[in-house]
């Protein structure tokens, strides 16, 4: 497939997308006003803290983690699942990166455990839905509850830190990501995020295993009836769901200074695996779309900060996220804008 | 009795579906209060669709119908119900997890969104209703727990509790067992008797000699005839329900078979519903051979394909390919020795509609080394593939990327035919090839059928289609409830003979 033709495809989607941001800018512009603030004062605020001078370093930090939790959502819609489990797996992978580094002390050492704990841990929802028929649904959304306990029981217990209360014991120098810009949280987790889109992009287009996992997951008869185990393609889509999120878990506290730790409560790791269900839609459930719409998430998150020192609430920001969501969720809302237009044409 | 006028007449109805296919070219049938009418014909020859015009479920073209000589108009099948005219469907329409009670006074609670659904009194109207008939059904028992049999009789209760005075059945024993039949027929026979009327719609000739007063056949969307059932034989109806012109032949040179490639021995085959779909079925297909299997859908044909082909499994009997055995072996082990498979349903199980057609040219092939080396897909080589079926088989397509659901329905088949045919198999498994497949992909389908034969592969080919199987093969089989009702070669045949083993009544 040349580039070019693969590109021509993306456009509808691509538009669809722009415009639910734009929907979304806009009536959270609307809301900003109608709540007595200053909206533009307010979103100048917000793009200066997203993109302004060093800023944008945090921006693309904030995104890693959505990146790549947005991946394991995406992979599963493209194999029939609703895997919502990416939340427990990130846990997972942030456990297993600090207690792996404690005895080995390399980066590389701390990404592999990440990814092989997240697989590990989607490894009862794809057994529990294979053989048992359990809707992922319900199966992962109770597996995170336990992730969650399993993993706040270890940070308090096996990796706590002697010296401090509310952190694990940190990720030893020797394993840490090294930062891609001085004095910022800018790391190469997120050179990683992008470098494993890509890896998933090239898995479900131009591999075999992709092409028997997207065919399961548009259409399972057919796929038997084609040779493949539709069975088997649900398993490694939560297998490759899971490594990326484990993933997710790993490189933000490898990659992230000053502590490098896990903090009290998993807070610093908590809620990624759900944001990226959004980041997910608005990237229209596409590896290299999630690259974009991850950063897009990232660049609301970092410019909040600016703009709550305008006065604004920190949640009018999940407020706009929520509205694109629903924006790109509404299907042919791109007809709707651009028929008339075309009919004016005529 | 003809003078009297009938309780219902539909004169003149016409429908041509939205596609330009006419399924009924201007029918008029009457019914009289009291009897019991058979609506006899084929797959296909506009019997489901005339009730459902009469049911209100389908606006006619053209056509009016009469109840007690007034001109009615239904637009819902609310219509036809306050008129006194039910239907039971083939597929049932009951809410799975509701008992039967709530399923028969569903919709008929009370008016208002919050009024109180007086059930005692629902149950005792229901009560005396089966004393009355003499039947009983549990009115407890979450409906997906009861039989198939019971689950008929609930929608039959369903609408006589709706006090209808016409009650249309269609196919009401397709689901049945032979005694459910029985205690049905007892059922129909005990309304007949307190003067309700019944039509009853079916294919098997042996049920409409038992229970039925008069028969009216339809085929191709005309009434044939209508005959008093006592002075009906099989004979007559079969003849009239498969009697036909005899339309273009295609191009068939005598051809000698050669050796046996596909041999099926005693092979027993369960249904979805655990049913015996097919019932010690035995035959052979040679290399140069069309084999045809014909029959009224639903008699056990797609299971016996699907057990060919690995996506059933065989409970007893044998399945050989150039004498190796395959019951048990996936797919891809088939294809691997040369099976060919063109399914019957095409949106379903053919194609993957959301894909591109270059991804679906090579659907059950992804691993063959043109096509994937190393776990990486060589896309190049699929386009090159992709475009050499589109041009050997003439499919339009708007380009190899576009989504397979953008081709019609007979290019999409077309598409399905190529890419099976490139498998290079020698033996082909076609399963309704040309349905909901425009005429000229029709041609061009039995045609290459055809010219596979010629070039020395075996072909079996699966219809409800009765021309299609009569003008291809070269030997055809009748399928009805799981068995062969005879081998026999189509030429060698005659019309009632078919349509009397179509109908159930061996040769």
């Amino acid at each position: 497939m040349s580039f070019s033709t693969e590109l021509r495809g993306y456009g509808k989607p691509l538009a669809e997308s722009v415009l639910a941001i734009l929907i979304g800018a806009l009536i959270g512009a609307i809301v900003l006003w109608l709540s007595g603030y200053d909206a533009v004062a307010a979103y100048k605020a917000l793009l200066e803290g997203a993109f302004l001078g060093g800023n944008f370093s945090e921006t693309l930090s904030k995104s890693t983690p959505l990146i790549l939790t947005a991946i394991t959502f995406a992979i599963g819609a493209r194999t029939g699942l609703f895997n919502i489990g990416a939340e427990g797996a990130v846990y997972f992978g942030a456990i297993a990166a600090v207690g792996v580094t404690q005895v080995l002390q390399n980066p590389l050492a701390g990404v592999l455990s990440g990814l092989l704990i997240g697989a590990l841990w989607m490894l009862p929802a794809a057994v529990l839905k294979v053989y048992r028929g359990v809707h992922e649904v319900i199966s992962t959304i109770m597996l995170n509850w336990i992730a969650f306990y399993i993993a706040s029981w270890m940070a308090l217990s096996v990796l706590a830190n002697p010296n401090n209360p509310n952190s694990t014991l940190p990720i030893p120098p020797g394993a840490r990501l090294p930062l891609l810009v001085q004095n910022s949280t800018l790391s190469m987790a997120f050179i990683i995020a992008v470098v494993a889109s890509i890896v998933v992009y090239v898995i479900m287009w131009h591999t075999r295993l992709g092409y028997e996992l997207r065919t399961s997951g548009q259409n399972p008869r057919a796929a038997e009836y084609g040779g493949i185990n539709p069975k088997a393609a649900m398993v490694w889509s939560f297998l490759i769901g899971g490594m990326t999120a484990g993933l997710a878990g790993a490189v933000q506290i490898m990659g992230i200074p000053p502590s490098y730790s896990i903090s009290q409560g998993l807070a610093n790791v908590y809620g990624y695996g759900f944001d990226g269900i959004g980041v997910s839609l608005v990237g229209r459930n596409h590896p290299l779309g999630i690259i974009f719409a991850g950063i897009l998430f990232g660049a609301l998150n970092a410019g909040a900060t600016q703009m709550q020192q305008t006065g604004v609430p920190l949640e009018m920001v999940k407020v706009i996220e929520g509205i694109i969501i629903v924006a790109v969720a509404v299907p042919g809302l791109l007809d709707l804008f651009v028929k008339p237009f075309r009919r004016g044409a005529q | 009795m003809e003078e009297e006028t009938p309780l219902l007449e539909m004169r003149n109805i016409v429908k041509v579906y939205s596609d330009g296919t006419k399924a009924l070219k201007g029918v008029d049938i009457k019914v009289y209060k009291g009897e019991i009418l058979g609506l006899l014909g084929e797959n296909g020859a506009g019997k489901t669709t005339l009730m459902k015009i009469l049911f209100g479920m389908l606006k006619p073209t053209k056509g009016t119908i009469l109840l007690n000589g007034k001109e009615v108009r239904f637009k819902s099948p609310a219509d036809a119900l306050a008129n006194g005219i039910g239907m039971v469907h083939q597929h049932f329409t009951l809410v799975e997890v509701f008992n039967a009670l709530e399923n028969i006074i569903l919709r008929m609670e009370g008016h208002g969104l919050l009024s109180k659904i007086d059930v005692d009194n629902a149950r005792k109207k229901l009560q005396k209703l089966m004393d009355d008939l003499n039947f009983q059904v549990p009115l407890d028992v979450p409906v997906e727990n009861l039989p198939v049999g019971v689950q008929q009789r609930i929608e039959i209760l369903k609408m006589l509790y709706r006090d209808v005075d016409i009650l249309i059945l269609d196919e009401p024993t397709a689901v049945l067992t032979p005694i459910e039949v029985k205690e049905l027929f007892d059922v129909l026979k005990k309304l007949k008797s307190q003067g309700k009327t019944i039509i009853f719609i079916s294919h098997k000739l042996n049920e409409v000699m038992e229970i039925t007063d008069r028969v009216t056949v339809i085929r191709r969307g005309e009434v044939i005839g209508t005959v008093k059932t006592p002075e009906a034989t099989p004979q007559l109806l079969a003849r009239m329900m498969v009697g036909r012109d005899v339309v273009l032949r295609i191009e068939k040179p005598p051809k000698e078979p050669g050796e046996v490639i596909l041999h099926v021995e005693d092979l027993w085959v369960k249904g979805d519903r655990g049913e015996e779909a097919v019932r010690g079925v035995s035959f052979d297909v040679r290399a140069g051979e069309i084999f045809g299997i014909a029959g009224v859908e639903g008699n056990g044909q797609s299971e016996l394909i699907e057990a060919i082909t690995g996506l059933r499994r065989v409970e007893k009997g044998k399945v050989k390919v150039n004498n190796v055995e395959i019951t048990g072996k996936k797919p891809k082990e088939l294809y691997e020795m040369g099976i060919a498979h063109i399914p019957e349903d095409r949106t379903h199980m053919g194609l993957i509609l959301d894909m591109t057609v270059m991804e679906n040219a090579i659907l059950g092939m992804q691993w063959r080394k043109e096509f994937s080396r190393a776990g990486l897909m060589d896309w190049k080589s699929v386009e090159r593939h992709t475009k050499h079926l589109i041009e050997e088989f003439d499919i339009t397509a708007p380009g190899v990327r576009s989504p397979v659901k953008s081709l019609s329905g007979g290019n999409q088949q077309k598409l399905i035919v190529a890419r099976e045919v490139s498998k290079k198999p020698e033996l082909i498994i076609a399963s309704q090839p040309t349905r909901g497949v425009d005429v000229a992909s029709t041609e061009y389908i039995r045609n290459y059928l055809v010219r596979l034969r010629n070039e020395n592969k075996a072909v079996l080919l699966v219809s409800a289609d009765l021309d299609e199987v009569l003008q291809l093969s070269d030997r055809m089989a009748i399928m009805y409830e799981g068995q062969f009702m005879g081998v026999v070669k189509p030429d060698e045949v005659t019309e009632e003979q078919i349509g009397l083993m179509m109908g159930g009544v061996k040769a």
